[in-house]
Parts: structure tokens; sequence; C-alpha cells
């Protein structure tokens, strides 16, 4: 059994771990209730050698109604990465920040209230444009954005754009005849 | 502000006359890294079926003719358009293609002053990446599409073997939405469908578990929804995009999906049976999938329709041909009861040329449709063959469709590689006999439905493949028959064709049975016309050959099914009643709209 599964084991009597996956030997994934995330992270970070957060970033599993952060940590002494899931409620996304322990992590937190609009209360420049200025819509990376119809809508179609249906195109081509809003008089 | 702040801009002057750092083409030197993601190829496996447009983000390819790409079967002709000011490279496109045609180079340089220039049909347009060898391809582990079809539930051999239910069980809901979740909706099948049915629409409204949509989309092209969705020869599931990289979607199984979960009671209320009448009348020669057809879309357009059936029950070949275990009666008659209920008359036991008279149905009639079908079993053409123990593959289906023994005995051989042979060979199955099939060809060219070939086998019927039968001989019990045969070697055919079953003298057997059962082939029955009519008619080989919209030369005359067409299956002959329906209202008058 590798030291990161026994590591977990250890944190298990503490922390509610659950779905481990040893991915990698050098990559594990877990998931911890958002209320013991961030007691958590700091317990890794001071005390199991994790004390580098690769990054911080999220899914949007739009289906179950939830957000899952990933929280990408790194322990320099065994190269041992660490994925830690955190769910949140998608519809009232809202989470700790972590900024005071790793100041990169306002950053990333800016980029996933832009993105997705969770809230990261206290975190530094939190609602200033991160890189999309000027952005009028909802978040784009939630799912529900529809970048086509965006797409459609923002920006103009150049000059010999169009387009044909398959089915329709064949049927004008193949069978004319053989439908029930046939020309007139056509075969 | 300072002097300096005054002299330093002329400072960058003495720039001007060093060595750049910069390189002035740095791009010929720098080729993408092996899996860059540039611009777009496409390979001539693509059939245009236009999933690579669906799921554009970006609304960035167009779908458009190619000159000198030809549509068929399988191929829109239509091939991707990309706008490169749209497009953001996030190789969607890539991962969904459907035949994975659909590649990224890794050349990501591409100069011109015209900023309309970056629009291009990819494969076909001559781009200097077309040959690149390197860039985004689909991982093989990565799937956006869900290859395997959902496995339904069916009676296993040693079971169905023992009786005639049914054998294939049908989805449950939650199987036929997870199956119909896997169309593309690209509607490549439509074409190739005989009857050019809704498809893509008919499976969303299997993924809504919309069933009253279902069978309204079901019902503008086929009236044989439940009969169909059992034993159609799914010949749109050949072309189905899904076939490229996995199975094809079981469109045949989800048409019975919608009509399963439709009682026979809410069908006229969901349909509608506002039918009105015009006043004038249609005469149809045949209750077969033809005949009724003609008759539901004739009948919805306001004619009165008889139809003059020679059997005691209506459905033609699907009542007589197909045996319970496929198409059970009681699913036959939700169909032809609820065409009927709408009022279409149906004279039963009544054979033209010997109950009435053709002449007197064009007298009656404003228009005639005949599709009697193939009921005469062709003869297998070697000497012997008038042998009492030789039958018929149709006469032993049919006594068994109507319940009476066909007296086949314990050890049977089967004469044929069709759907006629294959149900006559599990119906002596099921009889209890050992059955033997002899096809003069390979299996893989034997013309029955592959299910049908596969089931067969598994149920114990022992397939002997290029078999060719030479003679039939009198054994020593009356009650016995001995049939000679040879073995075949393919030989390919020098004018192209498929290969040919050459026998092979030397390698003769010899075998007796209780009886012989022949199934290659049936041929029509048309001497009820009088000749001076036929002769206004054009014949191929036996058969019809429709003009427009079904309709003969003899002008009041309309063909359809098996008689009418080479492909001799229900779905075409479904088509062929539908299609003279509109070329018979034409022809009284109406408009096309039928």
């Amino acid at each position: 059994m590798s030291t990161a599964t026994d590591l977990l084991e250890r944190f298990g009597t503490n922390y509610r771990i659950s779905e481990v996956n040893e991915q990698k030997a050098d990559l594990t994934f877990f998931k911890v209730p958002k209320d013991q995330a961030v007691r958590l992270l700091r317990e890794l970070r001071d005390d199991a050698g994790y004390t580098h957060l690769a990054f911080l970033t999220n899914i949007d599993y739009i289906e179950r109604g939830i957000f899952t952060l990933n929280y990408m940590l790194h322990n320099y002494d065994t190269r041992h990465t660490l994925g830690m899931h955190v769910d949140l409620d998608r519809d009232n996304a809202e989470m700790e920040s972590i900024h005071n322990m790793w100041a990169q992590a306002a950053t990333y937190q800016r980029e996933l209230r832009e993105m997705y609009g969770i809230r990261f209360p206290g975190s530094p420049r939190l609602d200033d444009d991160f890189c999309l200025e000027g952005w009028d819509q909802i978040p784009p990376m939630r799912k529900e954005f529809d970048t086509a119809a965006f797409s459609l809508a923002r920006f103009y179609s150049r000059d010999g754009r169009g387009t044909e249906d398959p089915r329709e195109h064949m049927k004008q081509q193949l069978y004319p005849t053989h439908t029930d809003d046939a020309p007139e008089g056509g075969n | 502000m300072s002097l300096k702040d005054l002299i330093s801009p002329f400072y960058v002057w003495q720039r001007a006359f060093e060595k750049p750092y910069t390189q002035k083409r740095p791009i010929e030197d720098r080729p993408g890294a092996p899996r860059y993601r540039g611009f777009h190829m496409n390979s001539e496996d693509c059939i245009g079926c236009g999933t690579c447009e669906s799921i554009c983000q970006n609304r960035a390819i167009d779908m458009v003719p190619v000159e000198g790409l030809e549509q068929r079967p399988g191929d829109s002709g239509l091939r991707p358009r990309f706008d490169y000011g749209r497009c953001c490279w996030c190789a969607l496109c890539v991962d969904i293609c459907t035949t994975r045609s659909l590649h990224l180079s890794n050349h990501y340089a591409w100069v011109t002053e015209d900023p309309d220039a970056f629009h291009f049909t990819a494969g076909t347009d001559p781009m200097p990446w077309n040959e690149n060898s390197l860039g985004y391809r689909r991982d093989d582990d990565y799937h956006l599409l869900v290859h395997d079809r959902i496995e339904m539930e069916m009676l296993g051999p040693d079971e169905s073997v023992r009786g005639f239910d049914e054998v294939m069980k049908g989805y449950t809901e939650e199987q036929a939405v997870l199956e119909a979740d896997r169309c593309v909706e690209c509607g490549i099948c439509v074409a190739t469908c005989p009857a050019h049915m809704s498809v893509p629409d008919y499976i969303r409204s299997v993924r809504k578990r919309d069933y009253e949509t279902g069978l309204r989309l079901l019902y503008e092209t086929n009236p044989f929804s439940s009969t169909c969705g059992r034993i159609c020869t799914h010949r749109c599931e050949t072309v189905c995009v899904m076939g490229y990289q996995g199975d094809p979607i079981a469109i045949r199984f989800l048409k019975r999906a919608i009509v399963d979960r439709v009682p026979a009671e809410r069908y006229r209320e969901i349909l509608g049976d506002d039918v009105s009448d015009n006043g004038r009348t249609v005469g149809v020669i045949g209750a077969g999938p033809g005949g009724m057809s003609a008759a539901y879309y004739l009948r919805r357009l306001g004619y009165g329709v008889t139809v003059y059936e020679a059997q005691a029950r209506a459905g033609g070949m699907l009542r007589y041909g197909v045996p319970s275990y496929r198409l059970p009666d009681d699913q036959l008659d939700k169909d032809i009861d609820y065409i009927r209920s709408l009022g279409v008359e149906v004279r039963f036991n009544t054979l033209v040329g010997r109950d009435v008279t053709f002449q007197s149905l064009l007298d009656t009639h404003d228009a005639v449709f005949l599709a009697v079908g193939l009921n005469q079993p062709s003869a297998l053409r070697i000497n012997g063959e008038e042998h009492p123990r030789v039958l018929s593959g149709l006469k032993v289906l049919d006594d068994v469709a109507n319940g009476l023994d066909p007296g086949i005995g314990r050890k049977v051989a089967v004469i044929g590689g069709g759907n006629v042979a294959m149900d006559a060979a599990r119906v002596s199955r099921r009889m209890g006999a050992e059955v033997t099939v002899l096809y003069r060809r390979r299996i893989e060219d034997m013309p029955a439905d592959p299910d049908e070939i596969h089931e067969s086998q598994a149920e114990g019927c022992t397939l002997v493949a290029q078999a060719i039968p030479v003679e039939i001989k009198p054994a020593a019990s009356e009650a016995q028959v001995t049939i000679v045969w040879g073995e075949a070697e393919m030989v390919a055919d020098d004018k192209g064709g498929r290969p040919r079953p050459v026998l092979q003298e030397d390698r003769m057997h010899e075998e007796t049975y209780d009886c012989v059962i022949a199934a290659i082939g049936q041929g029509g029955q048309i001497d009820f016309i009088p000749s001076d009519y036929r002769e206004q008619i054009e014949f191929k080989w036996n058969k019809f050959v429709p003009g427009d919209y079904q309709q003969t030369g003899l002008a009041k005359l309309f063909v359809g099914g098996d008689i009418a067409n080479s492909r001799a299956d229900a779905i075409s002959a479904i088509e062929d009643g539908h299609h003279a329906a509109r070329g018979i209202h034409r022809f009284l008058g109406g408009s096309a709209d039928a």
C-alpha cells in the first residue's frame, strides 16, 4: 500500500475522506466534504509536506447539480501529488478562500468566480475582471451557457457562409417525389 | 522632465542599424508539435453526416456540396467547410467524428492579406497540409459516442425452439432511452429507408419518452410500425453512422419501443380519425403490407377503399410467411385493425379472377392498386422434384400460420438461403425435426437477415453452404425422399459479378429425409389480368415495371409490393403503397400532398 493511501487512511480518523482513487503511483485523488476541506488542506500543507498548490480548478456536473472543486497539492520530498475534490451546491456555489494559505490561490479563485460564478468571500479582487473584459453574460464555463447561441448572436457571419442539412439535401437529390411535400408535377 | 527623458527615445534609433533579434520567417523552421492542433484535414472516409457541424460551439462549420462528389445512400455528398474566423481549435469536431475521417494537422501557419481567405472545405480543397501525417487525432480510448448497442432480452435458443413465443422481448423503457441516446440525429439513414421514415425524429421522441409524437411520426410514412418494429429488413441500420466505429443504432427496435408503449385503443385518439369522404373509390388487390398501406393513405385522403383478399385474413406474407415467433399475430392485428377502423373495407376469401373479375374492379373503382405479392414457389428445376415429399417453404409456413400440421416428419432438409428458408428451418425445429439447410453459395452470401441466420444456427439448424441440389430420388420408404447434392467451389466471375458456385462432380452426397422443403424464391401470378390489358403494361422477368408514382401503362392501374419491386420486403411494399396513394390522388385530380 502506498504512503499516500496510508496517509489518507490516517487522516480518515478525523476527516470524512471518500472516493480515494490512486490514479498513478504519484497521483491520488480523494473527496472530502466542504466543511472539512480547508482544515484538511492546512494539515496537508503543514504536517504532511504538501506545500505546493499546483492549481485549483472546477468541474461542472450539471446533471447532478454540483460543482466539484479540485485542489492539486504537491509534495516535493516524495514527488507525490494529491487531488482533493470538494463538492459544492451548484446553485449556491460558495467556498472558503485559501488566499491566506497560498497567495496564488487568489488568482485561481478570481478565475473561478469569473468562469463559474463561485464565490470565495474575502479573496482579494475577487470581482475584478480576470480575462473577460466587459463580460455581460452568465459565467461562460457553466454548462448552461449556450456557447453556440452566444457565438451566433455576438459575431457576424463571414460572407460565403451557408450550410445544408444532410437529410434534406439527400431528399432533394435522391427521392424528391417520395415525400408528402413533393413539388407539383415533378418526379 | 529631465534631459535624459528627452534624449532617450533617440537612442533607440541606433538599433535600426543592428542585426535584428527577431527571425524574419521563423515559422518555416518551426514545425508544430506532433500532436499540435493545427489546420483541419478530412479523409475519404467522410460521409457527410454533419455531426462535426452539430457539435461545433462556435458555428465554424458548414456542410456544403462538393463538385464531383455524388450523394449516394450512406453519404450525403456534403463535406465540412471551416470558417477560421470562428474556429477555436477545440477539436470537438475531431473527437466526435463518426467515421474518424476528421483530423487536425500540425500545420499552423497560413499567411495571406485577404481576411476572407480563411474559409475552406477540409479534405477536398487543395490545402498544403492535406498530406500532413502529424497533428491531433482522437485517442483510441477516448470516446464521446457510445459504440455498443443496448442488448435486448431474448429467449435463449433452448427455450425459443420449444414453441412459437416471440423471441425478441423488446426494450424496457430505460433501455430504449439509452439506445436512443446513442443516435447523433444525422439523418443519413432516411434516404436509405425505402419508406424514408423520419428516423431521427422518432428516435428523439423515444429519448423524450413522448410516444404520442412518436406514433404520429411513424404513421406519416408507415402504418405497419408494430410489424416493422419487429421484422423490418432495417436497411437503415446498414448505413447508420454509428456502425463505423461500433454498432449501428437499433432503429428497428426503437420503432417497436414506441408502438409497444401505445395501446391499440389509443391509436384513433392520437392519430385522429377525422376521415372525410371525397366520393371516389379505389379498389386494392391484396391485403398485404403494400395493399393495406395504400388503403390507409388513400382512406386518409377521403377515398372509399375496398381491399380484395384471397385469404381469410389480412396481412399477406406477413401473416402467412412470417412465423409468430418473429411477428406475433396480435401485433400484426394491431396495425391492420387500426387501418380497418378508419373504414377500409376488406373482402376476404375473394380471389380476383375467380370471385370477381379484374374488369369489374376497373369498372367499379376510380383507380385500382394491385399488390398481390409473390406467392408461387419457384421450382428447383432438378429431376424428381415432383416427389410428394418435396414441400414448398411457403406451404409449410402457410400451414403453420393456419394452425395446420404441415407433416414434415422428423428429419428435414431445407433448400435455400433466404428468409423463407430460414423461417421454414426454424419452424421445423420447433416441430421437433432435425434440420439441415442446403445453400448453394457461402453463408455470407445468404439473402436472409443475418439475425435469422444466426438464430437458426443457435436453435440447432445445421447450415451446409456451397451445396448444390442435383437430383431428388424416391427413398426405400414412401414417407421419405432422397436428395443428391454436390459440393460447390466458388469461382470468381470474369464479368465482375459475384462469385459463382461450381458443382464439384467428384464430391457428391446422397441423403434421405422425411421431407425436402424447397425455399429458393417465389414468383407472381397475374393471369387474372386480361391479355389485352397486359399488353399495355411493362413487365420484366414476370414482374411489373411501374412508372412514376407506381402507375402502369393502363392508366387506372397502379402496382406495388413484391411483384413490382426488386427489394421484395415489407417496408418497400409499404412505401409502394404510400407512393401509389400519392399517385392515385394526383391522377384523380388531387395534389401530390398525400
